[in-house]
Order: C-alpha cells, then sequence, then structure tokens
C-alpha cells in the first residue's frame, strides 16, 4: 500500500452531511438568487493548459537505462558548461580538504537556516466578477535553528520562527500578507523530538546510514540519484539538481559526500554559471543553476569559490508569474553549521 | 448531457438554475471541507463556496465542462480561513495513536496494517507541508483532481503542481514507510544508491 493510498482512506470516515445542513445553503443561495439580477454572459477563455509529460521517446530510453541498470544516464549525454564544472571541481576539490566539525559526546551540531518561501493567495473580489480571480504573491521568510545531537537516535531540538511575510510583488500583496500574517498569529514552535522525528512523524532528514551508503564516485552517485527520482520533476536533470540542492541545504552531508555532489552537479547537462558574483543573504559566491525549460524556473546552488563552502541554494522565476516578475527569486535558504555544547 | 458549463451558461439568464449545480456537487464540497477542517468549518465552507461561485458565475471559464476544479479552488481558499481548525484536527489525529506505535520499536514494522497509526503519521507528515503543498495533495488525493484540474484550482501552471505533489508524496512517503506494504523497499530502497 503506497503512501497515496494510506492518504486516501485517512479521514475517509466522516458523517454522511445531514440533509438539513444542505437544505440551510440551498435556501441561502436561493435567497442571494433573488436579489441577484440577469448579468450579461461575459465568457472568458483560457489559453489551453499545457501538458506537461515527459515524451514517450524519452521515457523509453530512461526505463531502458536506468531501471534496467545497464548503463547509467550519466555522461554521455553531455555534462555541465565547462566554466560551471571548473567551479564545481575546484570547489570539491576545496571540500574534500575541510575537516568537518567534530560534534563530541553530548555536543550538537547546531544547523542555522534563513529560508524564504513563496506565498500565494486567491483574492476574492465580489464587486467585479471577470478579471477578479486574481492571485497575489509575496515571500516569507522563515529563520530556523536545528540541533542535531551526537548521537542521532537521541533528541533533536529544532526552533522555527514561523513565516513572517517579508518581500511583496504588490501594493495587494503587501495588504494582504500582513492581513493573513495577523490572523494566523505567531506560528513560531519550539520541536523536541528523539531521532529527528519531528511531527511525530518519522524523520524526514537523511540518516547516517542512508548518508553512508550514497557512492562517493560522481559518476555512480549521479546514477544513483537518477535512479531516485526516476519519473519525479520535470525532467531527469532538472530533478536530479534539485535533489542534489535539498541534500545539501539539509546542513548533514559529510565533506566528501559534498565534494561528490559537486562534481555530480557538474555531470548534469544544462547546468552552467548563471551569475559570477550572487550574493544571498549578505554572503556573495558563484550561482551554478540550470533552467528547467519545462516550469521555466531556475535552480542554483550558490558557492564560496574561495573555500568551497555552500551559501546556499535559490530558485528563480524566468516567466512573470502573476504579481511576480520575470527573473525574481521566488525561493532560497542558507545555512551555516556550528557545533554547540547545549541545545535550547 | 448536459454539462457544468451548460448549467452555469443558462444560469446567466436564469440564475435558478445554478442549484443544479449546488445539488449535484454540495455534498461533495461538504465531505473535502470536513475531511480537512472539521463539520462546523465544512457547514460555512460549503454554503459560502457556492454563494461565491454564483457571484462570479460570469468568471467560470467555459472551456471547462466540469465545474469541480473551480468550486474546489473557491472552496480552497475559503479553508484557509479556517486554518486553525485545520491545525487542531492534524495536531489531535497526530497525537492520537502514533507514539504508541513508535514507542515500541521492535514493533515497529506491524504485521498488519494499522490505519489509526498510519493515520497519525500521516497527520504528522501533513502539518509538516508547507500550506501550498498541503493544499495540493489533498486536492490530489481526497477532491480527485487530476494536475489540470489542481493548477485551474489553485492558479499556478501545471509545472508547479507537479512539483508540489512530487515533494508533498515524498515526505508522506517517508513518513509512512513502516506502513506500506513493500517492507523490503521501505527498508532497503534507499540502499540502492549504494554502489
Amino acid at each position: 500500500m503506497d503512501e497515496l493510498k494510506l492518504l486516501r482512506e485517512m479521514n475517509s470516515d466522516i458523517p454522511i452531511v445531514k440533509d438539513s445542513v444542505i437544505d440551510v445553503g440551498r435556501d441561502q443561495l436561493m435567497s442571494r438568487m433573488t436579489t441577484a439580477g440577469v448579468k450579461k454572459s461575459k465568457r472568458r477563455y483560457r489559453k489551453t493548459l499545457r501538458i506537461t509529460v515527459m515524451t514517450a521517446a524519452t521515457l523509453g530510453l530512461v526505463t531502458t537505462l536506468v531501471a534496467g541498470n545497464v548503463i547509467g544516464l550519466a555522461g554521455w549525454r553531455g555534462a555541465a558548461s565547462a566554466e560551471a564544472a571548473e567551479v564545481l571541481n575546484n570547489a570539491a576539490a576545496l571540500t574534500i580538504q575541510t575537516v568537518d566539525p567534530v560534534v563530541g559526546p553530548g555536543q550538537y551540531l547546531k544547523i542555522d537556516s534563513t529560508n524564504l518561501w513563496l506565498s500565494a493567495y486567491g483574492v476574492q473580489d465580489p464587486s467585479e466578477s471577470v478579471g477578479s480571480n486574481t492571485t497575489v504573491q509575496w515571500l516569507d521568510t522563515e529563520k530556523m535553528s536545528m540541533y542535531v545531537p551526537a548521537n542521532h537516535d537521541d533528541e533533536w531540538v529544532w526552533d522555527r520562527s514561523g513565516r513572517i511575510p517579508t518581500t511583496f510583488f504588490s501594493e495587494q500583496a503587501k495588504e494582504i500578507a500582513l492581513q493573513q500574517a495577523q490572523q494566523i498569529g505567531n506560528t513560531s514552535e519550539h520541536l523536541k523530538a528523539a531521532k529527528g522525528a519531528f511531527y511525530d512523524s518519522t524523520s524526514t532528514f537523511p540518516s547516517k546510514k542512508e548518508l553512508a551508503g550514497y557512492s562517493r564516485d560522481p559518476s555512480m552517485l549521479l546514477n544513483g540519484i537518477y535512479l531516485k527520482t526516476l519519473g519525479a520533476g520535470q525532467s531527469v536533470d532538472g530533478e536530479a539538481l534539485v535533489y542534489i540542492a535539498d541534500m545539501l541545504r539539509t546542513g548533514l552531508i559529510p565533506a566528501d559526500l559534498r565534494a561528490a555532489l559537486y562534481k555530480a552537479a557538474a555531470l548534469i547537462p544544462g547546468v552552467v554559471v548563471t551569475e559570477n558574483q550572487a550574493t544571498l543573504d549578505g554572503q556573495n559566491g558563484v550561482a551554478i543553476g540550470r533552467v528547467e525549460g519545462v516550469s521555466n524556473v531556475r535552480q542554483d546552488i550558490i558557492i564560496d569559490p574561495s573555500n568551497g563552502q555552500l551559501i546556499g541554494e535559490r530558485q528563480l522565476t524566468m516567466e512573470a508569474m502573476g504579481s511576480v516578475p520575470a527573473g525574481a527569486t521566488i525561493s532560497w535558504t542558507t545555512i551555516r553549521t556550528t557545533v554547540v555544547d547545549s541545545a535550547p | 448531457m448536459t454539462t457544468d458549463a451548460d448549467i452555469i451558461r443558462r444560469s446567466s439568464e436564469s440564475p435558478q438554475a445554478f442549484t443544479e449545480l449546488y445539488d449535484k456537487y454540495a455534498r461533495m464540497i461538504h465531505r473535502y471541507a470536513a475531511r480537512r477542517a472539521g463539520e462546523s468549518a465544512a457547514e460555512d465552507v460549503m454554503a459560502e463556496t457556492f454563494l461565491v461561485a454564483f457571484e462570479r458565475r460570469d468568471s467560470f471559464d467555459q472551456t471547462w465542462n466540469d465545474a469541480r476544479p473551480w468550486l474546489f479552488g473557491i472552496a480552497t481558499n475559503l479553508l484557509r480561513k479556517h486554518h486553525r481548525a485545520e491545525a487542531k484536527i492534524l495536531k489531535v489525529l497526530a497525537k492520537s495513536s502514533g507514539r504508541d506505535s513508535y514507542a515500541d520499536s521492535t514493533d515497529r514494522i506491524a504485521e498488519q496494517l494499522d490505519a489509526a497509526a498510519a493515520t497519525s503519521v500521516l497527520a504528522g507528515a501533513l502539518r509538516g507541508l508547507s500550506a501550498a503543498d498541503r493544499e495540493c495533495i489533498l486536492l490530489y488525493a481526497w477532491a480527485e483532481l487530476s494536475y489540470e484540474g489542481i493548477a485551474l484550482a489553485t492558479k499556478v501552471p501545471v509545472g508547479t503542481v507537479r512539483s508540489r505533489l512530487n515533494r508533498a508524496r515524498r515526505v508522506l512517503k517517508d513518513a509512512a514507510g513502516p506502513f506500506r506494504n513493500e517492507n523490503e523497499e521501505a527498508e532497503h530502497g534507499r540502499a540502492e544508491i549504494a554502489t
């Protein structure tokens, strides 16, 4: 039974709604109708929705080569641009020389992160029926500190600030975002959970065992990632880069695997240097990324070229989305890790 | 056959025709809202969804014969006002039975599906999702909308729906690990990445 089947069964024992409830709603609707005049029909045609599927040819290729495990996808379909590969391989070389801070018994690896996420809200404007279905967008910021114990089976601590609206793409977005934030109130959380199993669910963070299982050979690692993400995302290459960015931003990846992930990213076709002087949360680095043609979203990872450290990762939209202009950053995460003696 | 688009078109001239749409879908919207935010919120959301839909019936996209994505889109917006009720339900479910089954790690992989425990871990995982990801996966699993329907309902590109669903499924899959039948896969799937 997969997770979708389990989810479909969840809360399915809702009692049948009473007829009296249906009648009340019907009466409300009827009374609204009698006060409403006859409206002139204004039709609006939506552009045909773009349906995104992997082409049969691609799917066939992937199935044969990846699932069959005959030969991996990595390596022979091209790779990152020479410039991007140089940045990534240099960063890998610097990273491999890095000694990760040792988390002694009783100590914690503290991962501080700043996360920006896109929020959207559909605005209902009853005064104007056509064109009133607008969506406004803004970015929320959430700061987090996670304390990972030396022994991962012990208690983890996670402080979350909650989402606070910080970047607005229009005046209306600002008004609605602040109003929503006020309604929702303080959503900060102080969470504790053994084994990182927050929210009473299994941990979604990679375990030491899982991390040890990844190949340190870049091609093998990338093939493993292709295999794991098969069928997900917009394209095999796009999803592989997203997977690498997701792993790196956990802050839990040891130096040798970080180096291998950089080298694996250098093998992904379409990966280029997207910005030589990128600034994220006040830190400067080189942005390496790939534009996903299907969604027109660019995934970047930003590396400090002087020491190979990951500054963070971000996503930019290449086309306007509602009030979000083309080229705007729609999410980013920066991380910083330190070793501390205690957790709050 | 009369399509939803026909009903809505007709209701422009004769508003009463819109009650056909109510009779067809009110229970469906109620059920969805009740699963997410409880019965009391569901009564409000159901009634309000059709009032809003009626007011905005001219904005219905006639290229869609099926009104469900449009109605679920309105209901989704209205449900955001009931986020506290939803959060409370998920919190209660997450705490209901998951603790016990997890405390005893030797019995962690149950021989048979324990629906209450599965619900508990899924509720925990749903709590951890962003509101947008949660809306997306529930429109898919509970409202049974297609990718295109969800895109229409939430007014985002299909590609965004796809990535939201992928992300949500990944989190739920990890959470549901011990409850899925393929215990082998759940335990060893990740190791395949190893050389």
